[in-house]
């Protein structure tokens, strides 16, 4: 059976473009998550995401009940502000709560470097999770981000910048996080999507 | 954080041009086959900038743009001639990451900076600062290196980064194509006084100018143009260089 993977679009960043672009590489057939009904026809679902948390989980409102019940049931992938969206709470422009899967708050990081943190990064495992097969930690991921999750319980890898080490991989069950760019990634990116939906 | 090494594309539509001076243009080849050309050898992100856009006023030529972004999985900026907020949606909804502006937001209104970070995040917006050399000091310059704006380059770097501009990539209308090293004193001012990323630009003709640039000036990412469209050099063999003199490089 091919396995439809709903890519929710929300948000103006226009991100979703390259990730469904991504994941046709990788073999996907995608469709576009645009109301609460489409959720119906998807097997697994990916939030893709560059914004702000608040101005995210405020485009959410009209379907974030019917989101929560289809990720409990469903293989889900996190991108970048997809992934911090799926923690209890994120602090970018005042407290906003998220979509509570994962026990973690969003806070901006505390670094001597420039913030965002924008560029390539590599992945030191913590845990072994499907997500990461066939990957090292030599591979480069793209990073795009200003605000870290802060989580101690799910953390798959860390990735360093500046001589901080912050949370780039969550899973929580079926549930997966990803802080970089898998899009954005060369060939690795498109192995961690391959990973995630056809495991 | 590795140094990030950006292929540069200055496009007049349908071709890759090597401008000199951001003169004398000579066509290199397709943006869709050199992009995808770079991207194999190992570049960071790719730049796309039609040059002529503001020149010409027209409008973007978004079909091309999106043809150049479909095969390559890394950041993908361009600009050219942006003017509107429906500019920067339309470019970030044909495979754009990161929208490049300049003539605009300096000679028109700057506020579009701040609009375009409100809407669509900071790091979507790259302010592109075209700077030339007078006796103590640079002024920006519009429409491909053509038209004087009275603005000092290093106040106006800082001036859009308070707008909320997520990247400045800076070139130099004195140095851009003539191969023979980068406005060092331009960069490092700019780099030394910002709070965001900075990418060097313009002068690359050799990866000893790239070496000592990077050096001396400690810029976030180099765009290389020329170098790379002669076959003088490859991204493989700058990275690799750059590796081997003690830069961090994403190999």
């Amino acid at each position: 059976m091919i396995s439809h993977v709903g890519l929710l679009n929300y948000g103006n960043s226009g991100n979703t473009y390259n990730v469904q672009k991504a994941l046709e590489l990788a073999g996907a057939r995608v469709m576009m998550i645009r109301d609460k009904t489409d959720l119906d026809s998807v097997d697994r679902i990916v939030l893709p995401g560059v914004g702000c948390f608040k101005d995210a989980m405020d485009n959410l409102t009209g379907i974030k009940s019917d989101l929560i019940d289809h990720i409990r049931k469903k293989p889900t992938l996190g991108i970048c502000l997809g992934m911090q969206i799926l923690s209890k709470i994120g602090y970018e422009f005042g407290e906003t709560h998220g979509l509570d899967f994962i026990d973690a708050e969003v806070k901006k990081m505390e670094v001597k470097c420039k913030v965002p943190h924008l560029g390539w990064g590599t992945l030191s495992f913590v845990k072994d999770s499907p997500i990461l097969d066939g990957i090292t930690e030599k591979d480069n991921f793209y990073f795009m981000h200003s605000y870290e999750v802060v989580n101690y319980t799910e953390v798959i890898a860390l990735t360093n910048y500046c001589d901080h080490k912050f949370v780039s991989v969550v899973q929580k069950g079926e549930i997966y996080g990803v802080q970089f760019h898998p899009e954005k990634s060369r060939r690795a990116g498109i192995k961690i999507l391959e990973n995630f939906f056809n495991p | 954080m590795p140094l990030r090494i950006i292929a540069r594309l200055d496009v007049k539509p349908p071709h890759v041009v090597k401008p000199v001076h951001f003169e004398c243009l000579r066509k290199i080849g397709s943006p869709t086959d050199l992009a995808l050309k770079y991207y194999n050898q190992g570049a960071d992100e790719i730049l796309y900038i039609d040059i002529v856009s503001s020149l010409y006023q027209r409008p973007i030529l978004l079909d091309q743009i999106c043809e150049t972004s479909k095969e390559i999985y890394i950041p993908f900026a361009a600009g050219g001639g942006v003017k509107t907020i429906k500019d920067f949606e339309n470019l970030l909804h044909h495979g754009v990451d990161k929208v490049v502006i300049n003539t605009f937001a300096l000679q028109q209104d700057a506020q579009i900076i701040k609009k375009a970070a409100e809407i669509f995040g900071s790091q979507a917006v790259v302010v592109h600062i075209v700077a030339k050399k007078w006796k103590d000091w640079w002024e920006c310059y519009s429409d491909c290196g053509r038209i004087r704006s009275g603005k000092d380059a290093h106040d106006w770097a800082k001036y859009v980064e308070q707008l909320g501009a997520g990247e400045i990539l800076v070139s130099s209308v004195d140095h851009d194509g003539r191969k023979r090293g980068f406005d060092i004193d331009l960069i490092s001012r700019i780099v030394e006084n910002a709070k965001i990323p900075v990418i060097a630009a313009s002068g690359a003709g050799s990866l000893e100018h790239i070496g000592e640039m990077v050096l001396m000036a400690n810029p976030d990412a180099v765009a290389v143009g020329s170098l790379l469209h002669c076959n003088t050099e490859t991204i493989s063999t700058i990275k690799q260089y750059l590796y081997d003199n003690g830069v961090p490089v994403a190999l």
